[in-house]
Parts: structure tokens; C-alpha cells; sequence
């Protein structure tokens, strides 16, 4: 109360000393709210996390792909050992100078102990693909049915225009094919062949890389990115195209 | 050929055992990349020794040989070995130093960390293509 007197006294904070836990917290709580204004049902057991940076609106609980392939990282649990890189390379032919998923090391300045994060990355089958909306031969596309963002290398004539479009560096080009090549949650080589996941999530020691259906409310994938508990996010949300590799600690 | 080695380490460690109790810089090994199971677990004497003050019979009296890498070759140098008191796990379990089921960056490194390390990358990491 004495503070609310002195309100109009008081001088600005500003953010410079709210810690990153404060702020997500003040975030979720906006989002939350604005959440509810925009049409959102306060009761609806999918965070407001998952509506904001991973589907913004279309998408959330009605996905346009049956099965939705999706995967959800647990990031806290990568050692960068890359028995995922090494099965993926076997897997799918990956030469030595190209990759279909990747680590990323990044320093966490100010953590009190461990102050190394990796982080794995491959192609985020965006639900709004911009490889695919920027090919001018229609060489690479969403699959219709099941959302893996494939390439036809018969019709691929090298132009790289997918991998300018592409904001996660997800392709590279294959000199023995000819052609683009990237992740394609081993459709070719797994998944088309009855297998129920791909070769980096079955190689990962660390189960960080957990592969799954979004579209399917009993699966792993499905209830850890609809949670409150726990902060899920995606990479790039800012490029807008509402990519399908989800990323959460602990 | 192994027992000359060990032979040869072990006295003269207990030479310098005679001078110090405690070894003076340079005296031990560059840091040790343990390869298996996974690539990139880092293990340095430097920080066990100089900064944390222990001596060599703190590990190498039953539980790591004098020769780098040995525990490689042993079915229990895993996580879960570890969570048993073996190897790593002897000191690092929550009580004498911290949990190895904690921290993993700390000790992996990483395909990255070795990487860089024995200069196979530059600065700003592996290279892209």
C-alpha cells in the first residue's frame, strides 16, 4: 500500500535487472490474456507458449497432416557426441562434406556452472515451407499427406534459391545426385518402409531427439508440446513459417 | 610392453611424489579426450590437480590406470557405471563433487569441443558447406 501511494513518485525500473525467468514469466502471463481477447478459450488445456511461437493461429489444434511428423528436443540432454549425424549420414548417404542435421554449440554467459549448450538443428518441415514457395521447378514440396518437406531430384536443376529461402540451413547441395539434398525425417529410407522413426532419433544416446506424430493426442510428441508446465519454443518464430522441430529443457 | 610403461609411469611419478606432494604444472598430461563411448568427454588434470588440489592417488590408486584412455576399453566406463561409483562416478556423486548425472557440458564437450581443441576448426565452429 505505502508502495501504491507513491506510485506516481517512483521512477522507472526499466528491465535491465529482470531476469530472463521474470520476463518469460510476464510474457506467458500476456500471452495468456491475449490469448483469451483474441477469441483463445481460457480453458483449453494448450499453452499459450505453443500458440504463440510454435502455431500461431490455424495450426494449434488442428493440424493439416495426418500423420504430423514433428520432433521435440530436449536440448539439456545434448553432449554432442553425434551418433545422430553418423546414423544419419549411413542412413540416408550423407557425404562427408554435406549434413542433414547439424549441432550447434552456444556459450550461456552468466550461467553458474554449465555454461556449454548444444543444440541440434535440422530441417523444420514448416507447415509454411519457404524452400518450397521460393523453387521455380517445384523440385522440392510439402508432401500432401504426412507434411515432410521432399525433394524430387529429377526435377532439381541446382539453382540453391531453397537454400537462401530456407532460415535453418537445412540443405546442401549433393555433388554425387546433382542435386538439393536434406532431412526428410527418413522417409525414403525409414519411415515408408514401416519403421516409426527416424535414424538420428533411434542413434541419440541422450533421448534427445524425440520424433513423433503432433497430430495424435497419445503420442510423446503431442503431450509434451501441449503443457503449461514446461517452456517449449521453436527456432526463428520470427521467420513466420511455423516450423514443426520443437525445442524444451529438462 | 604395457607393464614396462606402468613401470616407468609409476616411478616416476613417485620421484616427483619424493619432491612435492602435490605436482607442479606441466608435470601430468595435456587434457585427456575420452572417446568411447561417446566422442568428447574431457577429463583435465590441470583443473583436478592445481585448482582442486588433489594428488595422483586420489584417482589412480584403483580406480584409473596411469595410462590415459584405459577405462575405455571397460564395459562399466558408462553413464550408468558412473551413477555406480565407477570411475568419474567415485568422486562425482552429488556428495564429494558434483553428480555426473548433472552439468553433462561440463565433461562433454563434444564432437565440437575436440574438435576445436586440436584445431580442426576455426573459431567459429565447425565448418558449413
Amino acid at each position: 500500500m505505502k508502495n501504491l501511494k507513491n506510485l506516481d513518485k517512483m521512477t522507472n525500473e526499466g528491465v535491465d535487472n529482470c531476469s530472463v525467468e521474470e520476463r518469460r514469466h510476464f510474457l506467458k502471463m500476456g500471452l495468456t490474456v491475449t490469448g483469451v481477447f483474441a477469441g483463445g478459450t481460457i480453458l483449453s488445456a494448450v499453452s499459450s507458449v505453443n500458440k504463440v511461437y510454435a502455431s500461431t493461429s490455424g495450426f494449434v489444434e488442428k493440424y493439416p497432416y495426418k500423420p504430423h511428423y514433428s520432433m521435440i528436443m530436449h536440448i539439456e540432454n545434448c553432449i554432442d557426441c553425434e551418433k545422430c549425424k553418423s546414423a544419419c549420414a549411413e542412413t540416408n548417404g550423407v557425404p562427408s562434406y554435406g549434413f542433414r542435421t547439424n549441432i550447434l554449440e552456444r556459450q550461456v554467459a552468466g550461467a553458474l556452472d554449465q555454461q556449454r549448450e548444444f543444440i541440434p538443428v535440422l530441417c523444420n518441415h514448416c507447415n509454411l515451407a519457404q524452400c518450397t514457395r521460393v523453387c521455380p521447378t517445384k523440385a522440392t514440396y510439402k508432401d500432401p499427406n504426412n507434411g515432410i518437406v521432399m525433394m524430387n531430384i529429377e526435377k532439381c536443376i541446382g539453382c540453391l534459391s531453397c537454400q537462401l529461402g530456407c532460415p535453418y540451413n537445412a540443405r546442401y547441395f549433393n555433388e554425387e545426385k546433382w542435386a538439393v539434398d536434406k532431412c526428410t525425417f527418413c522417409w525414403e529410407s525409414r519411415l515408408s518402409k514401416g519403421a516409426k522413426t527416424t535414424g538420428c532419433s533411434e542413434a541419440c544416446p541422450a533421448g534427445v531427439r524425440i520424433f513423433g506424430d503432433l497430430s495424435n493426442p497419445s503420442d510423446r510428441v503431442y503431450k509434451e508440446v501441449h503443457q503449461m508446465t514446461k517452456t517449449v519454443w521453436v527456432l526463428r518464430p520470427q521467420a513466420g513459417t511455423k516450423p514443426n522441430v520443437f525445442y524444451t529443457r529438462g | 610392453m604395457r607393464l614396462i610403461l606402468t613401470t616407468i609411469l609409476c616411478s616416476s611419478i613417485f620421484l616427483l611424489a619424493g619432491a612435492a606432494t602435490t605436482l607442479a604444472e606441466g608435470d601430468y598430461p595435456e587434457d585427456i579426450y575420452y572417446m568411447k563411448p561417446v566422442i568428447g568427454v574431457v577429463f583435465s588434470h590441470q583443473l583436478h590437480v592445481e585448482d582442486n588440489g588433489m594428488d595422483c592417488d586420489s584417482c589412480h590408486d584403483g580406480i584409473f590406470e596411469m595410462e590415459a584412455r584405459l577405462a575405455e576399453n571397460e564395459e562399466s566406463f558408462t553413464m550408468a557405471g558412473l551413477a555406480d561409483g565407477e570411475f568419474c562416478g567415485a568422486c562425482h556423486d552429488g556428495d564429494t563433487a558434483y553428480d555426473a548425472n548433472t552439468r553433462c557440458t561440463t565433461c562433454h564437450v563434444g564432437v565440437i569441443g575436440y574438435s576445436r581443441a586440436h584445431g580442426l576448426v576455426n573459431e567459429e565452429g565447425p565448418a558449413h558447406h
